[in-house]
Parts: C-alpha cells; structure tokens; sequence
C-alpha cells in the first residue's frame, strides 16, 4: 500500500474502532506476518480490532472504496498461513467480538461471534447448561469454534457428524460490498436452527478461507452430552490390520470418534511433553523390530452404563469376529480422551515453535495406500512416522495427516520440512485425497488437476461476491496470476 | 538475563494462545493482552518480538515496540496457564528483551527516574533515604543495624515511603511483638531489594542491592528477617540465590511467620472481627515461587481470626488476577495498572466481601488507588491489619 493511501486508510480506520485498537507498529505487523506452520511471511499494512458488526461494515466499505485487502483473523492461532496477507492491506482481528449470544436449551443450538474459542464454549456449557457438549479439535483450546467450523475441520464428533461445517445452522454474514446478510432459518425468522429447507447459501462462506465475507454470527449444533463414557485402543502391529479395523470398525455406527495415530510418535511425544521436554520428530525416533506401527482409539459414550456396555460389546465382537488374524494388541479400554482436554496438543506443541502438516480428507478406499506412501516419505525424509486419522461421518471419508512439529530456529530443518510436505502433497493429491486448510500452493495444484468448469465457478462465485477482490485475496477463487 | 541467555527458550512458544485464558475455566489470564487485545500485548506476542529482536529483524528503537515489553506486569500466570517447554522461562524472555532495550541505552523516562532515585536515595520513590524508618518512629523498636536482633523486620520501599500504608508495618511488627519475637528493623540503614531495577531490566542495579544487602544482614548475625513487601520476598527468595553469596539467615513472609507463630501457641487472636473477606493471591507470593508458592498460610492466618468470613474469587491461588502493579508497571504506565487493579475489584465485588485482604503492598497501593479511580466500594487491607484487630 502505498503511503499516502496507508495514512489514509488508517486515519478512517482509527475513526472507525478508535485509535486504541488500530496498529501500524511493526511488532504488530510482523507477528501477524506469520504463524506457527512454514507458510512464508506477508506482512499486512495495518491492524484493526473491531467490536461491532457495524465497525466491520464501515471497514469494508472503506477497503472497497480504497482497494485494500481486508484479512479476516477469528480467535485461535490462524494456522496454515490462512492469514497471512498476500498483498497486504488491512488485518482484521475479530477476537473482541467473543460472546455466545444464545444458548438454545430446546433446539439445541448456540449462537456465537467470531472471538468465541472452544474452551469459551467447554467453560460456558459446563457452568451454565451441563447437560450440553460441544465438541473438540486436536488443537489448542483457544482455537477458534468458528475458524474450526468455517474451514471445515475434524472433531471428537466428527465420526458421528462429518467435518464441522456439516453442524452450522446459520451464519450473519458482512458481504464483501458491505451488506448484512443472514444465511439460514434465521433469515427467516427468530430460530437459528437449521439451514434447511432453504437453497443453501452457507456454501458461499463455508471452506472459502475468508474470500467471499466476513461472519459475524454463527449457530452450531450442541449435543446432548452423555454420562458415560470410555475410549478403547488398539494396537495394530501393520497398516493392513489398521486399515481393516478401521473399516469395521467404521460400519458398527457405535463409537463417537475413531482416529488413528502412528505408535512410533504418538507412543512417547505425550509422555515427554508433559514433562516440559522438548520433541522432535526429526531425526527419527529409534523404533524396536516389535512395535506396533499404528494405535487405533475408538470413543465410545453412553447414556447409561448399560448403554455403554451394550456398545464395547459390540467393539469387541468385531475384535473377535471380524479382526481374526490381524497383528493386534487389545482392545483396551482406557479413560475418555475428552478428560485429556485442553492439553491434548502438547506433544505437538513442545518441538521449538513451529507446527505444520499435510492434512486431507479422502476416500477410505484409498487409505492403505497413501498412509503407508506417506509413512514412507517420512522415513526417507529422515522422519518419525506421524501419521493422524480419524474416520468422518461414520466412514464415508476419512482425515489424514502427518503432523510435523518442529524448531523454528533450526533453518536447516525448515527446509527439511518444506521438502518432505511438498512430497506428501504431491503424493496424496495422487491419491484422491483432497488438502484442507489448503495452501495457496495447493490450490493451484488442485486447480491444475481440477475440470475447468469448477474453477471458473469459483472465479465466478468469487468475483460476483468480491468485485474488487479485497477479502483476503489470492486464495479461493483467485483469478490467474 | 541477557537475550543470548534466554535463547534455548526463545522457539519454544508457537503462539498457540493457551496462555490466554485460564485453563479449565477459560476466563483471562493476561491483564496487558486483555487490556489491549492486540497479540503484540500477549506474552506469546512478546515472546515473539523476542524472537524478532534477537534475529535482528525488529528493531527496539521504536517506543511503541518497547512499550509493549513493557506493558507487562510479571505476573507469571502465562507460565501457571503454557505446559510447553519454555514455560517457566517466559517473564524471563521478556526482562532479557527489557536489559538489551537498556543496554542499548533506550531508556523508559519513568524507570531513569526511579533508578536515579535508587543510586542517589537506595529507594524507588525519590524520596530522602532520611525518612525510611520513620513508620516505626514512636515504636521504640531495636535498631538491628546497632544490637543483636533474632529477627529484623524488613520493610520495604513502599511500606517504608507510602504513609497511607504505615498501618501495615505498624501492625506486622505488633503482632510479632505479641508473639514475643525479639525483633530489631534498620531504620534508615535499610535499602532496597533491587527487585525492581531487575524486573525493567537493570541487571547492574539489581546484583549491586542485592550484595550490598546480603552482605550486611550477614554481617548482623540475625537468624530472620521476616518482611511484608512479596515483591521483596520473592527476590530474597528467587533472585538472591543468583549471586555468589551465601545466605546466612531465612527470610520469612510476615503471613508465612505470623501462621507458624498462630499454630505454635505463641500468637493468641482472640477479639472478634467480624467481616466478610475475600483473599488476593499477590503474583510475588504465590507464582513466583513456583512449587513453593505460598497459597494455604494467609488463608490459613485469616481463618485464625474469630468471626471473620473468607470467600474466595473465581481467580485465585496459582490462577489468581494480577493486581497491575508489578514489574515497573505502577510507575510507567498507571492507566494499565489501574485497570488491571479494577478488573480484580469488580471480581471481589463479586463475592459479597467487603473487604479485600492482601499480604503486599504494592497490590494494597493499587488497590486502593484503583478504588478511588473507579469508584469501587470496597475496603482494602494487608492480612496484618486485619490480624492486629484480633489482638
């Protein structure tokens, strides 16, 4: 941006929000210029922190009218360089806008702004309505529900319900011209709780990484929460047995969650972490001839002990009927992984700053195949095998990743972390399995393989909500360099 | 510390912002991030211009940049909230950054001031070094400079300087003396901690106090010295074991000693003091001494007091809200201070007491300059008044 125009812009911006939550210092800047993942730097023009819906409307209008880029940022970290300005422009943190509006006990929704983060919820629902849960990401508790359910990202109960978009029930949205819009029944009247039967706009907004509008409101569906509850794990000593419990397991439509994780880092990185250690996944963990190669966690709950009796039973006539002569170990049952909440991440946060992944969903055809490509990777790469997978909307497709932590200080393995994503991308884009939090890099990748006809609606949906391309641009929809 | 000293602990933060809020209960755990909300202000935030100073691609030659290191008052609840490696190492990455702004001679006016007040004066307020002992002038105490003490009552830059205060020194040293301690103070001989000049980084000013009073109160031959200020408390304890000196006495917190004289039988509260208080964790006193914070012993020396009521805030003990004053903060940038000492009032509020008891000065001056800004009815007191009412 230029300056006479940055000098303007921020002088209306100061107007807007006051001049307390606007910031053009360069320790602002540089540290929204990043996040914990590889992404390459951008630093933005400027910070804005608005409160209100109208603040963000007056902001808009103003970019427009400026030509500036707006880069929306939600409570949590805004990983995968999601947030990370491309060309600049204005910053928007919305993490002043964190209240849950509504709480509706009968139609089983909540209501909530931007700055709202799971633990919020966890905190909100605990004290004041106990008999509801939301749910949980593998991801620190200050993540953002809303950024989790706008980039559609996997739960504790997205065996059950699929990726977290699939439970929003109504959004409030400022378009990219400025307008307020409600998507949903709430368009329609006083209940927020469905988006149905209506066309579905939600998909304007849904997974477009902040390119099409700002939300301002969204209701997600809340559980009934159960009484009891008990996770049982299996170790599996190759990724065939895996594979065939996983597709078992899936059709029993009896657990909650179903994930998978590599043993040979998921068996000592919680234990180190939560001895305030530092791990690394690079060089690779030593491993013994006899370890198992996948541990697989089934979250079962139920209403009465009975209930869930009745379903670990069912678990284990799978073991015994469906899983004979699979190299396994189990199942054993073990304490709910919800009690691990919010720590969950620590084993993945404790590698010197830096966090990164190459994370998909895809068919659970295809999964064999590329977990065991991907493993592969890994190993030549020099790395610990870390793949993490969890079965989504009862089987129909499943998340994969490897997680990869690692020391921002260390140059020389940033590069190596660059180098080993890049073949993992490469390899499970083969496969069929599509990255979400895509990259920029990725969606041009997906692009080139794309029928011609996607793309362009794309570019269409996106020039016809964003004439002037301000919201967070280059991404989604981007029309061609 | 230097940056250089503080590297292995520099990557160690993702900004993952667990530090935000406190675990389990998700409410803030951050006064200057919640106070001014963009990330700069958050300690991962400030750990990442660490990261960013030491690299050499942020410059600390920007006022607004050191304003936000110094916008922070050391409170420790960032290192109760993170479990990564670096945990207990995050205010020291932040004082490492506050000494390179020093060593660079980027100076914040109002700490020249005060550390030109600790050369010339051996205090932080400016005032004459004369005037120390005058709380305890009509108390005939023992001049532990001049005789043999058991214990020497330390009292501190603002108990010594803030009359508005005297009423706790004066309290302390009276229920020692009714617990029949043989206790001496040193008057105008006393100085400073050095905990100050260290937390805005003047590592220099810090070792200076910091042998020149080992040195002396070795040279005593008191076994204790028993002190009300926590932030004094905490650097005998946590910061004076870094220079090369032994330590030849213990040092106690007057709350600490007064609860071993009360269970020991030698201290007898017995008149009614019937109030309903709620407790403030002082940062100094609990989180800065780690595993041995000390959480139970004021508790513990209240519910010794008959017909007192004690109600707790949602924050408290390891997770308690800071009371704004510390680390420089009461001087350099008072509005923060005080909005952070308003946030906690409105919690005590909360919890029907009528009055909010603490055990450090620094947290009762605040306190009690926040309840005047903000209109806060409700009454103010350090553990020691309110003990000496039960004498």
């Amino acid at each position: 941006m230029i300056e006479a125009v940055r000098s303007k812009v921020v002088g209306e911006l100061e107007k807007i929000v006051g001049a307390r939550y606007v910031s053009t210092n360069p320790a602002d800047l540089y540290i929204y210029s990043q996040d914990m993942t590889q992404a390459e730097p951008g630093w933005p023009d400027a910070v804005a922190l608005p409160k209100t819906v109208g603040e963000i409307q007056a902001i808009v209008k103003l970019a427009n009218r400026e030509k500036v880029p707006v880069i929306p940022y939600l409570a949590g970290g805004n990983i995968g360089g999601l947030t990370i300005p491309l060309r600049g422009g204005i910053t928007l943190d919305l993490k002043r806008m964190d209240r849950i509006l509504e709480v509706n006990d009968t139609d089983m929704y909540a209501v909530i702004e931007p700055g709202v983060t799971f633990g919020h919820m966890k905190a909100c629902l605990e004290k004041h309505h106990p008999h509801f849960v939301y749910t949980y990401a593998f991801s620190p508790p200050s993540t953002g529900v809303m950024t989790n359910a706008l980039l559609q990202g996997l739960d504790s109960l997205s065996y059950r319900y699929g990726a977290a978009s699939s439970w929003v029930t109504g959004l409030e949205v400022v378009l990219p011209t400025g307008e307020l819009v409600k998507i949903g029944s709430c368009a329609v009247s006083d209940g927020w709780q469905s988006l149905a039967p209506l066309p579905e706009l939600a998909g304007l907004f849904l997974g477009w990484q902040g390119t099409t509008g700002i939300i301002t409101k969204m209701a997600v569906s809340l559980w009934p929460k159960p009484k009891h509850s008990v996770q049982m794990t299996f170790l599996f000593m190759d990724f065939e047995g895996a594979d065939k419990a996983l597709k078992a397991l899936a059709r029993t439509r009896v657990p909650d969650d179903i994930i998978s994780l590599s043993f040979a880092w998921a068996g000592q990185e919680a234990f180190v972490a939560q001895s305030h250690e530092k791990i690394s996944p690079y060089p690779a963990l030593p491993r013994k001839p006899d370890d198992p190669e996948i541990i697989v966690s089934v979250e079962i709950t139920g209403n009465t002990r009975e209930e869930l009796d009745a379903k670990v039973g069912v678990i284990e006539e799978v073991a015994r009927q469906e899983l004979k002569g699979v190299r396994m170990v189990g199942p054993q049952s073990a304490p709910s992984t919800s009690a691990f909440f919010p720590m969950q991440m620590l084993g993945v946060l404790s590698s010197g700053g830096g966090l990164t992944w190459v994370g998909s969903y895809g068919p659970m055809s295809h999964w064999l195949e590329a977990i065991k490509e991907g493993c592969a990777l890994q190993d030549k790469h020099g790395f610990t095998r870390t793949s993490y997978s969890r079965v989504m909307n009862e089987g129909h497709f499943v998340g994969l990743r490897w997680l990869l932590p690692y020391d921002k200080g260390d140059p020389v393995l940033v590069e190596k972390i660059k180098a080993l994503c890049r073949d993992q991308m490469e390899m499970i884009i083969r496969h069929g399995f599509i990255p979400y939090k895509t990259p920029v890099s990725a969606i041009r990748q997906l692009e080139a393989r794309a029928d011609p006809e996607w793309t362009k609606l794309h570019r269409r949906v996106k020039e016809m909500l964003d004439p002037n391309n301000i919201l967070n641009p280059g991404r989604w929809g981007a029309p061609p360099a | 510390m230097a940056l250089n000293d503080v590297k292995e602990w520099l990557y160690g933060c993702s900004r993952c912002g667990t530090c935000k809020d406190i675990l389990n209960i998700f409410v803030p755990a951050c006064p200057s991030g919640e106070m001014y909300q963009l990330e700069s202000y958050y300690p991962s935030g400030k750990i990442a211009v660490a990261r960013a100073v030491s690299e050499g691609k942020l410059p600390l030659d920007n006022d607004d940049t050191r304003e936000r290191i110094y916008a922070c008052t050391g409170c420790l609840s960032c290192e109760q909230q993170c479990g990564v490696y670096h945990h207990q190492h995050i205010f020291e990455i932040i004082q490492a950054v506050r000494t390179e702004a020093v060593g660079q001679g980027l100076l914040n006016p109002a700490y020249m001031v005060m550390v030109e007040s600790l050369k010339k004066d051996d205090n932080v307020f400016g005032k004459p070094k004369a005037e120390r002992g005058d709380w305890a002038r009509d108390l005939d105490l023992k001049d532990a400079g001049q005789e043999k003490v058991a214990t020497v009552y330390h009292a501190g830059c603002m108990l010594s300087f803030d009359r508005e205060l005297w009423n706790v020194p004066r309290s302390a040293v009276a229920l020692l003396k009714a617990a029949g301690v043989d206790v001496g103070i040193m008057g105008a001989g006393e100085s400073c901690c050095g905990g100050r000049a260290y937390e805005i980084g003047y590592v220099g000013e810090f070792t200076k106090y910091a042998e020149h009073f080992l040195e002396t109160f070795n040279s005593l031959g008191a076994g204790r010295v028993v002190t009300s200020c926590s932030d004094g408390y905490s650097t005998f304890r946590k910061l004076y074991p870094r220079v090369n000196i032994e330590m030849k006495f213990e040092v106690r917190h007057t709350v600490e000693y007064l609860d071993e004289l009360i269970k020991g039988g030698k201290l007898k509260l017995t008149k009614k003091v019937p109030m309903k208080v709620t407790y403030h964790d002082p940062c100094h006193l609990g989180r800065h001494l780690g595993d041995d914070g000390i959480y139970d012993a004021p508790r513990e020396v209240l519910k010794a007091v008959p017909g007192l009521e004690l109600v707790e805030m949602e924050r408290h003990r390891e997770n308690a809200w800071c009371c704004g004053a510390g680390a420089g903060v009461s001087q350099a940038n008072p509005e923060f201070a005080l909005w952070t000492a308003g946030e906690r009032l409105k919690e005590a509020r909360a919890t029907g007491a009528g009055a909010l008891v603490t055990a450090c000065p620094w947290c009762e001056r605040n306190f009690k300059d926040a309840a005047k800004e903000y209109g806060q009815d409700i009454e103010i007191y350090d553990i020691a008044e309110v003990a000496c009412r039960a004498l």
